[in-house]
């Protein structure tokens, strides 16, 4: 006889670990547990059984892994948190005294990575081995960075350092794609503007939120979201660290915002101005650049000499490939310098851009896609002006313009996005001024599977349907005599006389009879299914029938609005 | 020096009382003789020397304190008088030794002192008195005291006193330690010297004259000490000098100086004052070290200039600054290059789902949920957080309220919401219906009606077809039972067997009819109540007819011949319990469980050729005849252990095989070719072995409540059974004792199922109005295949009345054709 099992001593039970347990073991607040789980991705988990992994209990409780907390037991950031416990202490004994300059000393002589600057560096690397995967969770980062980027610094809430923290590495991001112009899809929503770009294979997808100030609820808590943003700033830095090395750039860049000086008309500032306000410290550009110290700037030199070479070398190292076949066949797909079609999508274009529409989305989509913009707003505040000789599209957003251009196309911004999204210029006519735009439709396509493009096919379906809902209910009627009617035709074939059967409405009965019989044939199968496969049948045609219904319904709501048009 | 001082001290104050009391040091010299001469230790020569030294001692403190020059010369004039007075008169001193022999604890204290004073005047007292013991002096009188002995009473002694202090002369009270208490009571305070009595001072009620309390009350006299004299009684009073004393000894004590002349308390001189003085006050030059720089501190200050170099102080400003310089900036995946592998317990948090088209600022407008349709714009705004909405153009949208909130949940969605795997079935739904033959492969099935048995005016409760096919009989609730010739639908005999009109109606209906399968008899077998009919039907000709008949009598011809086959429960095939065996034993006859009785008259109106009495008020629902002819089962559910009887027709014989009963006996079917029987109660199927009498196999159908089983004709090893609830239950004998295949498709109670007899085709009926056609290959000749059961057709028809569909069915034996009856009425037939 095998030794008696004592109860919750495996599986279940002893896998999974309940919160309040969890925060015992590692001897911490709630605050301090959920930052942690919060910096090193730690979740609940659903156990399979839950009145096992509860020990035979069934009241509703949140259960950690058990190894992920064992894990978490030896996490530096443990005792940082104690001592920044005990520090606190000092601070608020101090404070409470009213001994604000020792508390003030004390503030500054804490230690590095100490209260507050936790040092995330190892966790980053924990949770992301490799880069891509880091590459893989960059939308909630990117999403989060935006939103702080957009939040007012004004405000008591959050901290101004951590907005501009924020702020910074947005910028280094965007500056990022569209250096390397990225862009592939954009999509502009009422909640904000959705971008998306691969990276390394990685599709990443990102949201800014539009430039007004956010509506800031008053019970959420924020420091939630703050220690969030702690990792992600972190995590984003690092990206951004090697995403700006492997291309061979200095980073940190030095984003300078240019002032336009009236003075000073030398054309190759003035070009400048009109190719990009944010202008990215690379290695190339290193002469034109003053840096803060003297010996950074040797530093960067001697970096970017070398980056220097190496992205000539890349230029130049482009190769053409050959069709050595006498048969020509398909044609050898050349590699190129940018990936996607957008890249190069307004390469010879230059954009002017109306005071009326918002710069930061069109700028950034304009440059990320090879384009030149100048920007209307950006001469508001001096007197030069801008040098529109070379311009070929007039970005406005106003019903009427007065001036107009000869050479000059002029377009909605709307324009923009659906040629990025079809990956080649859309007609320009469709989106002039004034005019009642196309709709925009999501790169990402329909959740139902959707289609508000298809027309005439279906058209056609839609009205096959509705007859058929006649038709039912027409069966419905006569369903009585249908046995009766079924059985007299089966007589008189038996007799030898058949029915002509060139009757369009007989025909269309003959097909629905077929359909009802073949119906038929599937409920008897369905008679042999077992229960369990019954059921995943019946939920599987439930959330169809769902979808169909809601595509259904969206195509008869078009008809009607086609019908009211005509 | 300083005990000195304090002994001299000591002195003063008991001499206190009286400061120049001769008297009293002269009681203290009496005193030290006395011992002087108890102990007899001491010689001259030493006394003497003891006095050189007390001299010297006396000198001395003379010379060292001039402040006692004074006390100590009183004493000397004590001591002088003192020796005149002895040399005057040396009984005086002797006669007051004899007094005084009491001696004051003071006294005896201040010895050692008084003895170095007064050491030089010893001698001659001592002698004196040894020599003078009996004289009477003149001026003495003799008295005696109490006990007899004499008493000399000595005239006062009248000293002659130069000082100043004999003005002041007082009585000296001699009580000794007696406390002064002990004389409250007493208008005097003690005795003198000559014992006469010290007058206490007179005093005011409060204890004090009133004027001294007055004067008191204004302020303290001088020398003040709130003590009481033992003396006079009166208050003491220190005087100037004695304070003085106490003052210049105090100061001693503390240390200080006592010059007469000096003040002690001088004016504060401030020579360190804010005014520049001429002169310096301290001449001395500052030494060098003022003016050279300290090494130690150089030393202390480098170790921390070195520690903040070398990066070991760090301050706070240091630590911003680090970071704002960024010395994070590192390839943090430098160092390797692997991809890591997620844990199989790591689940990476979904992403979001992309934005579709909803969403965007501007919509194809079938998106847009016209304003009428307030319960769905509600419902999508629930679901999706916003409502889609339509822009003329980008400078016209708004920003979105819900930014911070829907960030802060996918925040919380992370770090709070548990995660598990789910694996999605990405499988086509139709691929989950299995692959079956198609029915129009399987053909022929019966598949419409083609003829329909109208008549009965009420349901229809049981039909069978008649070996050769030809006619149907079916028993109604109206009360009769009619035979239908099958192919033209014409009713061709009706017998009523009861009238729901009539008064002695019990309620029993006709619950099952079963044609004799021997087809040479036409036998019909029909439950009514609890007794069981045989008829033979008049529509098979004479011959036929006759045949049954005949058969039927043949019975009474082998009861007659003495045969003791009385139907009586004979033991039966029950394994399970022996209690029947045991009746059988002590042979204890039992009332009969079936009577066969000849038709009466109005019954053989009825054609009924024999009825079969079962004595139990519970009807008959089920009959089945034995495939011979010979034998019937019938089955009266709640009759216990005679639920199942085996009636034998050739013999005219009941049998009741089971001794126990099992529950509530749902049906019971002869094996088609064995010789074996099952036994459906509600839940459970039994099989038994008639010959063995023992139980083959115990079927758990899972079902809540069998209605019907039914054995496959071909492969015996089969049965299916239909419940109440809706189940169909297809048993395979060899696979266990759980069904093969458990089947739910009728909406409603199943009431009835059949095998062909032939053909590959079951049917079963139910409460929905529905019977359902079923193909069937046993594989019998490949014991590999698992039984095949292919749904054929649904055949709809019978109307449901009042909740109750079709009641029964059977096939024709040749021919697909189904034959059912229902509540509506009507029997119909269905053909391929």
């Amino acid at each position: 006889m095998g030794k008696i099992q004592k109860k919750h001593t495996k599986g279940n039970a002893k896998n999974f670990i309940t919160r309040t347990q969890a925060i015992r073991k590692l001897q911490v607040s709630l605050q301090d547990f959920r930052k942690l789980c919060i910096f090193k991705g730690i979740y609940p988990r659903e156990p399979r059984n839950k009145k096992k992994a509860n020990k035979g209990s069934t009241a509703p409780v949140t259960f950690y892994y058990y190894k992920d907390i064992q894990y978490l037991q030896h996490e530096p950031l443990l005792n940082k948190f104690r001592e920044h416990k005990t520090f606190m202490k000092k601070l608020t004994k101090y404070l409470n005294k009213g001994q604000v300059h020792q508390a003030n000393k004390l503030n500054e002589n804490k230690e590095v990575g100490f209260a507050g600057n936790w040092n995330l560096d190892h966790i980053v690397k924990e949770r992301y081995p490799s880069f891509n995967e880091a590459l893989r969770d960059l939308d909630d980062c990117l999403n989060m960075l935006f939103l702080f980027a957009n939040l007012p610094t004004t405000d008591n809430k959050i901290n101004n350092k951590v907005i501009k923290e924020a702020s910074r590495l947005t910028e280094e991001w965007l500056t990022y794609v569209t250096e390397k112009r990225l862009i592939k899809k954009v999509f502009v929503s009422i909640k904000g503007v959705y971008y998306s770009c691969t990276i390394k294979g990685e599709e990443i997808r990102w949201t800014i939120p539009y430039k007004f100030p956010e509506n800031m609820p008053t019970d959420i808590d924020f420091k939630i979201m703050l220690t969030f943003l702690e990792f992600y700033s972190t995590l984003l830095h690092f990206v951004l660290y090697k995403l700006y090395s492997d291309s061979g750039y200095v980073y940190p860049p030095t984003i300078k915002s240019y002032q336009i000086v009236a003075k000073n008309e030398d054309e190759e500032n003035s070009k400048k101005i009109n190719i990009s306000k944010e202008e990215l410290d690379a290695g190339k550009k290193v002469q034109g650049h003053v840096l803060d110290k003297e010996l950074a700037q040797k530093a960067l030199e001697a970096d970017a000499e070398e980056f220097d070479q190496d992205v000539v070398e890349e230029d130049e190292s482009l190769d053409h490939f050959e069709d050595e076949n006498k048969n020509k066949g398909d044609e050898l797909i050349q590699p190129s310098k940018y990936e996607s079609p957008q890249a190069t999508l307004f390469e010879n274009f230059t954009f002017y851009i109306g005071r009326e529409v918002s710069k930061d989305i069109i700028q950034f989509l304009i440059l990320g896609c090879g384009g030149k913009a100048i920007c209307e707003a950006d001469y508001d505040m001096s007197e030069a002006k801008p040098d529109m000789s070379n311009v070929t599209h007039h970005i406005c957003d106003r019903p009427v313009l007065r001036q107009r251009l000869a050479n000059v196309v002029y377009i909605q911004p709307q324009w923009v996005f659906d040629s990025i999204n079809k990956g080649s210029l859309e007609p320009a006519n469709l989106y002039l001024p004034g005019e009642k735009l196309p709709p925009h439709l999501s790169p990402w396509g329909d959740a139902i599977g959707y289609d508000p493009n298809a027309q005439h096919a279906s058209d056609d379906e839609v009205s096959a349907s509705e007859e058929e809902n006649e038709d039912v209910a027409e069966d419905d009627v006569e369903d009585v005599d249908e046995d009766v009617v079924a059985q007299k035709e089966l007589e008189q074939e038996a007799q030898g006389v058949y029915k002509d059967t060139t009757n369009a409405d007989e025909d269309k009965k003959h097909k629905k009879k077929a359909k009802s019989a073949e119906e038929e044939e599937r409920d008897m199968k369905m008679v042999m299914m077992s229960n369990k496969q019954k059921k995943l049948y019946n939920k599987m045609q439930y959330s169809n029938k769902q979808k169909e219904d809601e595509i259904k319904k969206l195509k008869k709501r078009k008809q009607q609005l086609e019908g009211k048009r005509k | 020096m300083v005990s000195f001082k304090s002994k001299k001290i000591s002195n003063l104050f008991k001499g206190k009382s009286g400061k120049n009391d001769v008297e009293a040091s002269k009681s203290k010299k009496r005193s030290i003789d006395d011992i002087e001469q108890e102990n007899d230790d001491l010689d001259e020569m030493e006394l003497k020397g003891m006095i050189d030294v007390a001299d010297s001692e006396e000198e001395e403190v003379v010379n060292s304190e001039g402040d006692d020059e004074e006390v100590v010369d009183e004493f000397k004039d004590i001591d002088e008088a003192e020796e005149q007075s002895v040399q005057e008169s040396g009984t005086d001193v002797s006669s007051i030794a004899e007094e005084d022999e009491i001696k004051t604890g003071d006294e005896q204290e201040s010895e050692s002192d008084v003895s170095s004073l007064d050491s030089s005047n010893m001698y001659t007292p001592a002698t004196s008195i040894d020599e003078n013991k009996d004289k009477v002096e003149p001026g003495v009188t003799k008295t005696s005291y109490s006990d007899g002995s004499l008493r000399l009473i000595k005239p006062e002694v009248d000293p002659v006193y130069e000082s100043d202090d004999s003005d002041f002369f007082q009585p000296k009270n001699t009580i000794g330690n007696i406390p002064i208490e002990v004389y409250d009571e007493m208008p005097h305070i003690g005795y003198d010297i000559n014992g006469k009595r010290i007058m206490r001072p007179v005093k005011g009620k409060g204890g004090q004259s009133a004027i001294d309390k007055l004067l008191e009350s204004i302020d303290l006299p001088a020398g003040w000490t709130g003590l009481v004299d033992k003396d006079t009684g009166g208050s003491l009073n220190l005087s100037t000098e004695e304070l003085e004393l106490i003052k210049k000894v105090e100061m001693a004590a503390k240390g200080e100086v006592m010059d007469e002349g000096e003040n002690e308390y001088p004016d504060y001189v401030d020579w360190f004052s804010r005014h520049q003085e001429v002169m310096p006050l301290q001449a001395v030059p500052e030494p060098k070290r003022r003016f050279v720089p300290s090494k130690h501190e150089a030393v202390r200050v480098m170790k921390i200039v070195r520690a903040i170099r070398e990066g070991r102080i760090t301050t706070g400003k240091k630590v911003r600054e680090e970071l704002e310089s960024g010395k994070k900036n590192y390839d943090l995946w430098g160092d390797n290059i692997d991809e890591g592998i997620d844990h199989i317990m790591q689940l990476r948090a979904p992403k979001l789902p992309p934005p579709t088209n909803e969403e965007s600022y501007n919509p194809p407008e079938e998106y847009l949920i016209p304003d009428e349709n307030k319960e769905e714009q509600e419902e999508f705004k629930a679901t999706h957080g916003f409502l889609p909405t339509k822009f003329a153009a980008l400078r016209k949208v708004p920003g979105y309220a819900n930014t911070v909130r829907e960030k802060f949940e996918r925040s919380l969605d992370l770090y709070l919401a548990p995660r598990v795997r789910k694996n999605k079935i990405q499988i086509d739904p139709e691929s989950l219906i299995p692959e079956l033959p198609s029915p129009q492969d399987l053909r022929p099935f019966p598949i419409m009606t083609s003829n329909i048995f109208k008549g009965h005016s009420d349901k229809v409760r049981c039909l069978d077809i008649d070996p050769t096919g030809e006619w149907l009989a079916t028993g109604s609730d109206d009360g009769t039972v009619r035979v239908w010739e099958i192919l033209t639908g014409r009713e061709v005999y009706k017998v009523q067997l009861f009238d729901r009109s009539d008064e002695d109606y019990d309620d029993s209906k006709i619950e099952a009819v079963a044609w004799n399968p021997d087809d040479s008899t036409g036998i019909l077998a029909i439950a009514l109540g609890e007794q069981l009919l045989l008829i033979v039907p008049p529509v098979f000709g004479f011959e036929k007819e006759n045949n049954g008949k005949l058969k039927i009598e043949n019975g009474f011809g082998f009861s007659t011949f003495g045969n003791k086959t009385q139907s009586s429960g004979v033991a039966g095939v029950d394994s399970d319990n022996e209690d029947a065996n045991d009746q059988a034993a002590t042979g204890k006859k039992k009332a009969p469980v079936a009577s066969w009785n000849k038709p009466t008259v109005a019954q053989q109106e009825k054609d009924i050729q024999i009825s079969i009495n079962c004595h139990k008020q519970d009807s008959i629902k089920k009959i089945d005849w034995h495939k011979k002819g010979d034998y019937l089962v019938t089955v009266q559910p709640n009759s216990g252990s005679t639920a199942i009887l085996i009636h034998q027709l050739s013999k005219h014989m009941t049998q009741s095989p089971f001794g126990k009963s099992k529950g509530i006996i749902m049906d019971c079917k002869f094996h088609p070719f064995k010789p074996q029987i099952a036994i459906a109660t509600q839940r459970v199927i039994r099989v038994y072995d008639l010959q063995e009498q023992a139980l083959i196999k115990k079927l758990l159908t899972g079902a809540k409540w069998l209605s019907a089983i039914q054995f496959h004709p071909r492969g015996g090893d089969h049965i299916i059974a239909t419940s109440f609830d809706k189940k169909l239950l297809w048993h395979d004998l060899d696979l266990g004792n759980l069904p093969y295949k458990t089947l739910r498709y009728h909406t409603k109670a199943i009431r009835q199922a059949g095998f062909h007899r032939s053909l590959p085709l079951f049917a079963t009926c139910g409460d929905d109005g529905m019977i359902h056609i079923f193909h069937n290959n046993l594989y019998m000749n490949d014991l590999l295949k698992n039984v095949l059961i292919v749904p054929l057709k649904k055949l709809k028809g019978h109307k449901v009345t009042h909740n109750v569909g079709v009641l029964d069915l059977c096939w024709h034996p040749k021919q697909p054709w189904l034959f059912s009856c229902g509540a509506d009425g009507t029997a119909r037939l269905w053909t391929a």
